[in-house]
């Protein structure tokens, strides 16, 4: 079946032109045919054949201008702007489109190119508006710059009275994204980022010629949770964000690095701020997690930042009502009732924001006082080797990985929605590579094909044992790399650690019989940015059991999730909530000591795949709240336990004792010790007959997930518009 | 008294608001988004009929499996065909689904055609050639005609309901100038007379006989043929005899 | 008689007795002398609608021989924004008539009733501010209503 879009499949099947960015281990290991000699403006350079003369001018460090050419896109060749002259070619060529040929000689500084990319230019600049003092693409426009760059000095533009320009009317496209299209180039970026990325074909062109205009034709939302990046993509200011619009000038921004940690992927991700408030977020490139690419809701939720906070602390007043208190009555309040309460009386629960230092720190605290009852508030089955070995609950194939799979198996997990950029890659398999994906649990939308064998549990079983007659099974064996995900949901059941035996004997099947021994293919998602670091660190998953006893002081540390309500606990037992969002844990609280949220804070979060990266502070915590490991620190000496760090790199030289991977900030290690966790699981082989079930199935599910994105208006009005959209007959 | 008032004011705010809009529109007369409207909206069912849908397998099985959505044009053109001359928005959902096509790639091709006419229109699709060669020799009188005789708009649909006027670029019959095309056929040679007779017929829904009015077969010389009067020579004319054999 | 009256400052001795008797016996006349800081005499020109008393007595010297006793209600928190705006002119002698007996003032549905000041109380006018917040803090729902 023809997977890829038409220009695509037509003239660019050959891998060497979709993927020459990261080199990755895995990238395809054809025989590379001679590389051929060509000459970038008398530049020898060697390139292997089937480069595009653009791509080749990049290698000497030429840079031709273009709009329409992506290097993660397919190829359009509509702008016309990467036009060159290339000698013995009776008219200049589209670079982006054109592969080198053998001795070719390119003049990308010739009066020839120079005359075609201003003559380009002066069509483009015709047709559009001369708004840019009001146009928030300002600053960071591709048509300014190259105007500015490769564009005439003069201008042929005599028609001041508008008699004809041309205007096409604006498109709406949801909450998210604002479109101006009269700005449009047609350079079509975001039609090919919605049909070969996002998976969802809602972009086109209508009409021909001047008419011609981008768009959905009909009144329709881009139900994509990827649409964000189309902002990014759009070399003009036809497509702006909605919450950013008319908020700053690019310059006037201060960028700081940092990590994303709405998802369990830890998309890079760039903060922009501007008198201390944080005004957007872009996505950073990394080519082992996001790409370039970024989800709608690490991209939008940052204005949940500004709303429900936490900017005091708080103590419940005779009657229970919380009330301000300085910090001083805060902390003497919650050490009054940890010392009251014996130690295994004693409980903190980590959330899903917890940053590696604080959940250290609180651990060490707890540990402490002589209670060991940490935990986490997502479940992890403690049987057979438990979260003793790392394999057990991280992603091993890496996500880079993933693109070169040619067979993935989902277990239970909409991966679409709990980690949309890993699915971007399954689809990009997909797409590029004749990845097949087959798929148990509920039916869900995941922007490609897929086998659904079912959403019984006991297929996994079968397939474990081998004793399943589906041709998944088959395809399974017969794959050279095949990938197995396990949705960290699943486990949450009684027969989760069953069903993660079962996926464990049957990945480490498959990876037996593989001749790459490097490639993995056990795979466990966790739902959230902390919980890696947590296992890691040592907590307990899950608070099941440990509420049961009647604990006499909670502390919670971030957890919003719901797991722990005031109905399950003892009447007299005192609550400390530490954490930035006045979110569930807040209200049940009866302490609260506010917290910094991750943009505020430099703080480790370790994703799924175990990358260890941390977050920068772009602002700083609003009013009196403080980071979260200074909080536990400060709490620390008043309880006469001192915690032994005063800085934070001492408090990094503790988790590097605990283990060097929380430190070693990008790096993955390499997981092992598969065979072991097959062992002492085996016994955990129970027959299995639940039915899976994804939490998130449909987009609006998608949105807001945790105390971030419940607190932000700008996912609650893209909720309103999907489920809005979901009643148009379009 | 009141109404020479209301007209002045009327004037007034014309002139001011033609002041403040300079822009002219230089858009085609057809728009490229679609609103919903009572006639064309995706809550009216759209179905092919038994025949048409015989056909559609006949299309169908001339692409190769995964090239199917080749047989986009001539799905459209039969959708158009049998409503009426038209193509309602629910006709293209019809016709993505059965290429299993997202309905955006639909829209693309019927948006870009012209052929594909997206509003409702009449019975009798007059189109007008008003291209140069159909222009020196009357077109714009055979156009006035029309207009006249339909109380058509250029552009529009007649009162009736039965007709619409469209101008168009050359139809390719400038030998046969001026010409019209309804429907699917193509009369030629038009005077006046002709016109009005034409338009008379299809009022009466009579079907005028298409082709030239001026009594030529095809686009051959009206006097009859200037050369090649005489009988066609046979093999071998004009060799020298040395190469006969 | 009066002469020598006056030259013991017998009518002083008199005046005085007449103070206390008119502001209450000697009880009353303490608590008014801790409540306005001086005790005086003098005609009762009239009473407003809040209760407030004003007097009059033309032997203290101009600019003193008009005032007025602040309701009890108010107790201690009296202050001159609670003389409403008709006895303001009177008492400030711009005009002789008190408001009860002056002809030509004044009476329409639509005037609103005096309002005094609220500076400083509960009641006041605070301005908003027009800009949101750069931060929206969690404001905890309170868990009984007591």
């Amino acid at each position: 079946m023809l997977r890829q879009p038409l220009t695509r499949a037509l003239a660019l099947s050959s891998s060497s032109r979709i993927a020459p960015l990261g080199v990755r281990r895995y990238a395809e290991a054809l025989a590379q045919p001679e590389k051929v000699e060509v000459f970038i403006d008398d530049k020898p350079v060697y390139v292997p054949p089937g480069t595009t003369v653009l791509q080749a001018a990049a290698m000497v460090g030429v840079e031709i201008p273009r709009f329409c050419y992506h290097e993660r896109l397919a190829v359009a060749g509509n702008c016309r702007m990467c036009l060159v002259e290339v000698e013995k070619s009776p008219k200049p060529v589209a670079a982006c489109a054109m592969p080198v040929m053998k001795g070719m000689r390119v003049k990308t500084t010739s009066d020839l190119t120079k005359k075609a990319r201003e003559g380009v230019m002066e069509f483009l600049l015709v047709n559009h508006p001369l708004d840019c003092p009001i146009c928030d693409q300002g600053g960071e426009c591709d048509l300014q710059d190259q105007s500015m760059a490769f564009g005439s000095d003069k201008s042929r533009f005599t028609d001041i009275h508008f008699s004809g320009k041309r205007a096409v009317e604006d498109k709406d496209v949801g909450p998210l994204i604002k479109t101006i299209m009269t700005r449009c180039i047609h350079c079509t970026r975001c039609i090919r980022f919605a049909s070969e990325v996002a998976g969802v074909d809602d972009f086109g062109t209508t009409g021909r010629g001047t008419d011609m205009q981008v768009g959905t034709y009909v009144e329709k939302m881009f139900l994509s949770e990827l649409s964000g990046n189309i902002i990014d993509l759009c070399p003009v200011g036809a497509l702006t964000s909605k919450p950013y619009s008319f908020a700053a000038r690019p310059w006037e921004t201060r960028r700081i690095d940092s990590v994303d940690v709405l998802d369990p992927l830890g998309s890079n991700i760039v903060v922009a701020t501007r008198t201390n408030e944080v005004l957007r977020i872009l996505p950073r490139t990394n080519e082992e997690i996001n790409e370039e690419w970024l989800s709608d809701k690490s991209r939008f939720a940052c204005d949940g930042l500004k709303r429900q906070r936490l900017v005091t602390p708080m103590v419940a007043d005779s009657r229970g009502n919380l009330t301000p208190v300085e910090w001083e009555d805060a902390i003497v309040a919650a050490a009054h009732a940890i010392r009251d309460c014996p130690p295994n009386k004693l409980v903190a629960i980590a959330g899903e924001l917890a940053d590696a230092e604080s959940l250290v720190a609180l651990k060490d605290l707890v540990n402490r006082l002589g209670g060991e009852n940490v935990c986490t508030e997502q479940y992890f089955p403690m049987g057979g080797s438990g979260t003793d070995l790392r394999s057990s609950y991280l992603l091993n194939t890496k996500i880079a990985n993933v693109e070169d799979a040619d067979f993935v198996l989902l277990i239970g997990t909409n991966v679409r929605f709990e980690a949309p950029l890993l699915n971007a890659r399954i689809r990009k398999a997909f797409i590029h590579k004749e990845t097949d994906v087959a798929y148990i649990g509920p039916k869900v939308d995941l922007t490609y094909e897929y086998t659904h064998v079912g959403d019984s549990a006991s297929i996994v079983k079968e397939l474990a044992t081998g004793s399943s007659n589906h041709e998944v099974l088959k395809r399974l064996q017969s794959a050279k790399r095949p990938v197995v995900i396990l949705g960290a949901d699943q486990l949450k059941t009684s027969e989760g650690s069953a069903l993660l035996a079962f996926t464990q004997e049957l990945a480490l099947r498959l990876q037996d019989k593989l001749e790459d021994k490097e490639w993995k293919v056990l795979n466990v998602l966790q739902r959230t940015a902390s919980q890696v670091a947590a296992l890691d660190v040592g907590y307990k998953p899950g608070v099941g059991a440990i509420l049961q006893d009647g604990p006499k002081v909670v502390y919670l540390l971030g957890a919003d999730a719901g797991v722990v309500t005031r109905e399950s606990l003892p009447k007299d037992c005192v609550v400390i909530y530490q954490g930035h969002h006045g979110d569930v844990g807040a209200s049940i609280a009866d302490v609260v000591l506010p917290g910094a949220a991750y943009t505020e804070k430099r703080g480790t979060y370790v994703n799924a795949e175990g990358r260890a990266q941390q977050t920068l502070p772009a602002v700083t915590p609003p009013g009196k709240a403080r980071e979260d490991w200074k909080i536990l620190r400060a709490l620390s000496e008043v309880l006469g336990a001192r915690l032994p760090y005063d800085t934070l790199d001492e408090v990094r030289h503790r988790m590097a004792e605990i283990s060097p991977s929380l430190v070693a900030y990008g790096d993955v290690q390499n997981n092992n010790y598969f065979a072991q966790a097959r062992v002492l699981a085996q016994s955990l082989q129970k027959p299995v007959s639940g039915k899976l079930d994804v939490q998130l199935k449909q987009l609006e599910d998608f949105f807001m997930t945790d105390a971030i994105s419940r607190a932000s208006p700008t996912m609650a009005k893209c909720v309103q518009a999907v489920l809005k959209q979901k009643q148009s007959p379009y | 008294m009141l109404s020479s008032l209301r007209s002045g004011v009327q004037g007034l705010w014309r002139a001011s608001s033609r002041a403040l809009q300079t822009t002219s529109t230089l858009q085609h007369d057809s728009l490229f988004v679609h609103r919903d409207t009572p006639e064309d909206n995706p809550n009216i069912a759209f179905e092919f009929t038994p025949e048409n849908q015989q056909r559609i397998d006949a299309l169908l099985a001339i692409y190769p499996e995964g090239h199917k959505r080749g047989a986009m044009i001539p799905l459209l053109d039969l959708a158009q065909r049998q409503n009426g001359g038209w193509l309602p928005i629910s006709a293209m959902h019809k016709v993505a689904e059965l290429l299993s096509l997202p309905r955006m790639r639909v829209y693309e091709v019927a948006t870009f055609y012209t052929m594909f006419i997206r509003r409702p229109i009449g019975k009798y699709h007059l189109q007008v050639c008003t291209t140069t060669p159909c222009w020196l020799r009357g077109s714009d009188a055979v156009l006035k005609a029309i207009v006249d005789a339909t109380g058509c708009e250029v552009g529009g649909n007649s009162p009736c309901g039965k007709f619409s006027i469209s101008e168009v670029e050359c139809l390719g019959a400038c030998v046969n100038a001026p010409m019209v095309q309804v429907n699917d056929d193509y009369y030629e040679d038009l005077t006046v007379e002709d016109t009005k007779e034409i338009i008379e017929k299809l009022k009466r829904d009579e079907k005028p006989k298409p082709g030239p009015r001026s009594g030529r077969f095809a686009s051959e010389p009206l006097g009859g043929l200037t050369s090649l009067t005489e009988e066609p020579t046979g093999p071998g004319y004009g060799l020298q005899d040395g190469l006969k054999a | 008689m009066s002469n020598i009256a006056k030259f013991l400052a017998l009518d002083k001795v008199a005046t005085f007795f007449n103070i206390i008797k008119q502001n209450g016996g000697i009880r009353g006349s303490l608590f008014k002398l801790y409540r306005q800081d001086e005790l005086k005499d003098g005609t009762l020109v009239g009473e407003d609608k809040f209760g407030n008393k004003y007097f009059e007595n033309p032997r203290y010297f101009y600019g003193r021989n008009r005032w007025v006793e602040y309701s009890d209600k108010f107790h201690m928190n009296y202050d001159g924004s609670q003389v409403p705006a008709e006895w303001y002119g009177w008492l400030h002698y711009k005009t002789d008539l008190p408001p009860h007996l002056d002809p030509n003032r004044p009476k329409y549905k639509w005037m609103k009733d005096w309002n005094e000041n609220l500076s400083g109380t509960t009641g006041q006018y605070t301005p908003y501010s027009t800009t949101r917040p750069k931060i929206e803090a969690w404001e905890p729902k309170s868990k009984s209503t007591v």
